[in-house]
């Protein structure tokens, strides 16, 4: 249970992130958080693991409160929260395998993780995360020789590691291509049906949203100005999150190929698939 | 293909030319005459009194390789002193760059300290910490040992501090955002990512080290610069060649093999 009490976030230069924000949000909901660039998405998201910190309000996240929390409170839930970045945010010199690993960091004493000694229970649970992704065959390949979609995948593996209650998702699928950013989505889906974690998505594309999301919120402007289910976010109402009517480019292109295109996508090779 | 037309627009007025620049040159130039008169330079010398040190000249082109023999041990310490302050200056560095970086140190405090500490390493040449250690622990290689630590400290605490300053961010917040303490973030995320230049600079600072350790030797450090000194005292310098030679030819193998595996590592 995530829960959301009249929170403000005030950047130091002035901008403002969130604005009164009330939201609730149930153990096991798949939810997709939709805006203009500088809506607030982002910092919506990130206020819940306490990247960024709030200004006002209170916010309780699996029974801890985010607001005010000490460093190794904070620690203790970003172990419970994993998160999912654009950019994928792999140490890309690294093994896909050591990089899963920093999903083990949390339970692992710190002069394990500074000879790289990791316990064999952590490192099996790497490769089940590998394997839940399905890019276990390349647990020795240095991250930088991945595609695109397959560092994405690491990342979603490198979550399911640190074994959460909620994942995170910061524009998860905007550097993929469109029948990539599909098996991505599809991905999260399954994890959250499986195994029954909270996941909030941030999403660009409208139709991955309607397509993946239990519920989404619209934000603009750092406010809540849509909380519904997929099919009561029509038109109009994306019209009114973006301030404007609807064009072609606010659509992903091509989401009706991706169930063909899966078949060929997921066995792409290093480089291909990358943006 | 259709050519397109220029739109005429109004173009921008061609800047007015740079004054700073010419009088940044001619600032130099005054300089290097003041300073050069300051000190009365004049390079009459080299012509008026080349021939006077011919004898000496004349035994330099004579060297006496059989020396060479009673050098394999002095060489042997200023190779093992280079090694040894090689392996502890860069061991300790990289641990003080960690410190002395805004990305992995967020104390205010603590990363002013490492800095402030950086700037007193790195004031002194190292032919002066030399001297200073020979003054505390005695003659010997364990001062040019001392001397060099601080030496390599100095100068990879500062390349690999800002090579630090430049890592990808990304997997910083990767590691944050899974519950990682700094000391774990620091490990995992920003290590591997400076391990290339971090040991470049490693292999950089062993070069220095081998000339370097030379020089300390003359100050008392020991090893083949000792040597060095001894026989100039003595004015025996075919001895002296021998050895100048053989140093360049170890110099010239070290940088060689330590450039060629510099550039496999980029």
């Amino acid at each position: 249970m995530i829960r959301f009490t009249d929170v403000s976030v005030r950047y130091p230069n002035g901008t403002v992130g969130l604005e009164g924000l009330d939201l609730e949000i149930p153990d096991g909901q798949f939810v997709v958080v939709v805006g203009l660039s500088g809506a607030g998405k982002s910092t919506l998201i990130r206020t819940i693991n306490g990247l960024v910190p709030t200004t006002s309000g209170s916010l309780e996240v699996e029974g801890q409160r985010v607001d005010g929390a000490r460093k190794r409170e904070l620690r203790d839930l970003r172990a419970r929260v994993g998160m999912i970045f654009q950019s994928f945010n792999l140490v890309t010199r690294s093994t896909v395998l050591n990089n899963v690993l920093v999903g083990r960091l949390h339970a692992t004493p710190t002069w394990r993780s500074l000879f790289g000694w990791y316990r064999k229970d952590d490192v099996e649970l790497a490769f089940q995360a590998l394997e839940r992704v399905g890019i276990v065959e390349k647990a020795y390949t240095r991250a930088s020789e991945l595609s695109g979609g397959q560092q994405q995948r690491v990342a979603i593996a490198r979550v399911l590691a640190q074994e959460p209650s909620v994942i995170l998702a910061d524009e998860p699928v905007a550097s993929l291509d469109p029948p990539t950013a599909n098996l991505v989505m599809r991905d999260l889906q399954r994890i959250n049906r499986e195994l029954g974690i909270t996941t909030i998505v941030n999403l660009h594309f409208l139709d991955l949203a309607r397509t993946y999301a239990d519920r989404i919120v619209g934000m603009r402007a750092g406010r809540l100005v849509f909380d519904g289910t997929a099919e009561e976010a029509d038109d109009a109402v994306f019209a009114e999150i973006y301030g404007r009517s609807l064009t072609a480019e606010d659509v992903l292109p091509g989401a009706g190929e991706a169930a063909t295109a899966e078949a060929a996508t997921a066995e792409t090779g290093p480089g291909e698939g990358a943006a | 293909m259709t050519a397109v037309a220029p739109r005429a627009g109004v173009r921008p007025a061609r800047p007015r030319p740079s004054w700073g620049a010419w009088s940044l040159v001619a600032a130099a130039v005054v300089m290097t005459i003041v300073t050069g008169s300051a000190i009365h330079f004049t390079l009459a010398p080299l012509f008026n009194s080349a021939t006077r040190g011919w004898v000496i000249v004349r035994q330099f082109f004579e060297p006496d390789w059989g020396f060479l023999l009673t050098t394999i041990k002095p060489m042997g310490v200023t190779l093992a002193t280079a090694v040894l302050a090689s392996m502890v200056g860069c061991g300790l560095a990289l641990a003080i760059s960690l410190l002395a970086s805004r990305v992995t140190t967020h104390n205010a405090v603590v990363y002013r300290i490492a800095k402030a500490i950086l700037s007193i390493l790195r004031s002194l040449p190292d032919v002066v910490w030399g001297m200073l250690f020979v003054a505390f622990v005695g003659v010997g290689s364990l001062a040019g040992t001392l001397a060099l630590v601080m030496f390599n400290i100095g100068i990879i605490v500062k390349l690999t501090a800002e090579t630090i300053d430049a890592v990808d961010r990304g997997p910083l917040e990767a590691a944050d955002a899974s519950g990682a303490n700094a000391l774990q973030r620091a490990r995992v995320a920003v290590i591997p990512q400076i391990l290339p230049n971090y040991a470049s600079y490693a292999m950089y600072v062993f070069e220095l080290n081998v000339r370097a350790s030379v020089v300390l030797g003359i100050v008392g450090a020991g090893g083949i610069g000792q040597t060095i000194q001894v026989e100039l005292a003595r004015f025996h310098y075919d001895n002296l060649s021998a050895v100048i030679v053989l140093l360049f030819v170890i110099v010239f193998l070290i940088d060689q093999a330590s450039q060629w595996l510099r550039r496999r590592l980029g």
